[in-house]
């Protein structure tokens, strides 16, 4: 019987080879990759359980990213412990507060590569999907197991196909189509499956568009979203991660899929898209949500803050001013953003348009610092998560949208969808 | 862990559908290293008498989706630590369903249960059997016995002590 990417990719890493939707197996992990929740959670449980010393420390990549720098005195103990666990336990990955987001940097640095089988302690995980990688996020518990002894159970996800054929059209981006998929698929309606995106579209496309939708998949529930390897990923590989062996995997013509939905956006074309409060599966068409005002617009995270994003935003911000009255924040992903970002003077355009430009932390994304939100205010966001209470007071309003509708957004003060804004 | 697996009784706290993990618990008490003091802000937003009124054994009942979002294991930990004895609810999100068991707090799948159970009644809960019935109502609610692994994970407290009986030397 033919096989999905996610049966493929587990197969390859247990002991018998096996792995068929619906079973639970016990496979070995290629990388796992812990953020603060290892000062504040895990190591409790470590101790708990008499650990020792890492499985394998070639194999750990520890973030601080969250709160980067220590926003108080609580994530700075936090900090310490996590750099402390990297000098004791020899872990050569570290990356601290200087580095950026562990979704955007662990590709940057080459540690994934198609067909691994990486865990995260954070749901948004599923982003290496982008590189054919069968990602997934776990908690401190299993966390704590892993670390232990390199390997945890899993079961394996039944799929759901996405075919995805046509052309995006400037300035409708990725997200926008992400945003439409789970306006369809609802809050839970990828729970415990494996989102296959796949068709036209999708292998046209460059790997910060793939991440961005594999990033936003566990917002539908989705346990991972492995995509195919395309011309785009392979030179990411190359650039990015010279001496990795790696082999494409690809799903057989005969897999099993528990569902097959397609979007032919030639003939039913993907408009700006907007999620309304509370959830990130409130999209609507950005037009419906027009003349919203805003207090603030944020451009980051690791659903939309890397450099195709940042010029997507330069282009609409150039020579012009952001709104009185709205705070414009970017916060570009990582350290190599930032600098590119400044080596194409995108930089210098954010700043000329009144924006606040950050370091890379997930920052105003989780409601850490760098842009949290007072009782009542609005803001429009890049990020992907609309939670009530999530960037800060829990009568804060958040609506998510593509970079290109935040940056025309802020030079309105209002949410505007970026096809009437000139660039 | 002392949790008699076949009697769970207390008060109900009935919740809706996708209460995601920022309504359990906000991501800006996430830096508490404190459990006792995370606990506080329990169900802060839709439910704010919830942590100073909830009492040992109480039991949640909620619609569909219940602990979507972040993978934060805070979030069965603080209903853990204000000593609620099960979350029974029509579907679970993935990461959660599966940090509950890690630390140790029943979960209980049951078709409807929140369209059949009123807030403040008192029930009871038989996890071996998978059954939930209301006090003075004589109604049994049948949900869906729980995986043998999940159930080990209980028997053992979690999956640390689960791990430490079954860790090879």
């Amino acid at each position: 019987m033919g096989m999905t990417i996610a049966e493929k990719i587990l197969a390859f890493h247990t002991m018998d080879g096996k792995a068929t939707a619906g079973e639970i197996v016990e496979a070995n992990v290629d990388l796992l990759m812990v953020h603060e929740v290892l000062g504040s959670r895990i190591l409790p449980i470590l101790d708990e359980m008499g650990f020792k010393k890492v499985w394998d420390p070639e194999r750990v990549v520890i973030f601080n990213d969250h709160w980067a720098p220590a926003s108080d005195i609580d994530s700075a103990e936090i900090h310490r412990r996590n750099r402390n666990f990297a000098r004791e336990q020899e872990i050569p990955h570290f990356c601290d507060v200087e580095c950026g987001i562990s979704h955007q940097v662990i590709p940057e640095k080459g540690l994934v590569a198609p067909g691994e089988l990486v865990v995260g302690s954070d749901s948004h995980t599923t982003t290496y999907g982008a590189l054919n990688v069968f990602s997934t996020g776990l908690a401190a518990t299993d966390s704590a197991l892993i670390l232990a002894t390199g390997k945890n159970w899993f079961r394996v996800p039944e799929s759901v196909r996405i075919e995805v054929r046509g052309d995006i059209k400037s300035p409708v981006m990725s997200k926008d189509l992400i945003l439409k998929i789970l306006s369809d698929l609802g809050p839970d309606g990828a729970n415990y499956q494996s989102l296959e995106f796949t068709g036209s579209t999708i292998d046209g496309m460059q790997v910060s568009e793939r991440m961005t939708m594999c990033n936003m998949a566990v917002e539908a529930g989705a346990k991972a979203a492995p995509m195919r390897v395309n011309r785009y990923v392979e030179s990411w590989m190359k650039g990015f991660a010279p001496s990795k062996k790696w082999i494409p995997v690809e799903p057989d013509e005969d897999a099993t899929y528990v569902d097959h939905r397609v979007y032919d956006i030639d003939e039913e074309p993907i408009e700006p898209m907007v999620a309304v409060p509370d959830n990130p599966t409130n999209g609507r068409v950005a037009q419906e949500v027009e003349g919203v005002p805003i207090d603030q617009a944020f451009i980051g995270s690791c659903t939309n803050g890397r450099i195709s994003d940042l010029e997507v935003a330069a282009r609409i911000l150039r020579g012009k001013k952001v709104r009185d009255g709205v705070r414009l924040i970017i916060t570009p992903a990582s350290r190599l953003t930032y600098m590119v970002a400044l080596e194409k003077g995108l930089i210098d355009i954010f700043m000329r348009a009144g924006g606040i430009v950050t370091n890379s932390t997930c920052g105003a994304c989780v409601g850490g610092h760098l842009g949290v939100l007072g009782a009542g205010e609005v803001c429009i966001s890049s990020s992907n998560r609309n939670f009530r209470g999530r960037m800060g007071h829990q009568d804060s309003r958040i609506y998510l949208a593509s970079p290109a509708t935040v940056a025309a957004s802020a030079l309105r003060g209002v949410i505007t969808d970026p096809r009437g804004i000139e660039s | 862990m002392n949790r008699d697996l076949n009697n769970i009784t207390g008060r109900v706290w009935r919740f809706g559908n996708d209460i995601d993990t920022d309504q359990i618990i906000q991501g800006q008490y996430l830096r508490l290293l404190d459990y006792s003091e995370m606990a506080k802000h329990t169900f802060e937003i839709p439910r704010p008498v919830f942590a100073s009124k909830v009492k040992k054994n109480d039991v949640i009942v909620a619609g569909r989706n219940f602990g979507g979002g972040s993978s934060r294991e805070e979030a069965p930990k603080v209903l853990l630590e204000l000593g609620v004895g099960c979350v029974v609810a029509e579907s679970f999100a993935r990461i959660f369903y599966r940090n509950g068991f890690n630390v140790g707090l029943p979960l209980l799948i049951v078709p409807n249960v929140a369209k059949l159970v009123q807030d403040g009644d008192v029930v009871t809960v038989n996890l071996m059997e998978g059954t939930l019935s209301i006090k003075g109502k004589g109604d049994v609610l049948h949900g869906k016995p729980l995986p043998e692994r999940m159930l080990r994970l209980l028997s053992a407290g979690g999956a640390v002590e689960w791990y430490k009986q079954h860790r090879r030397t």
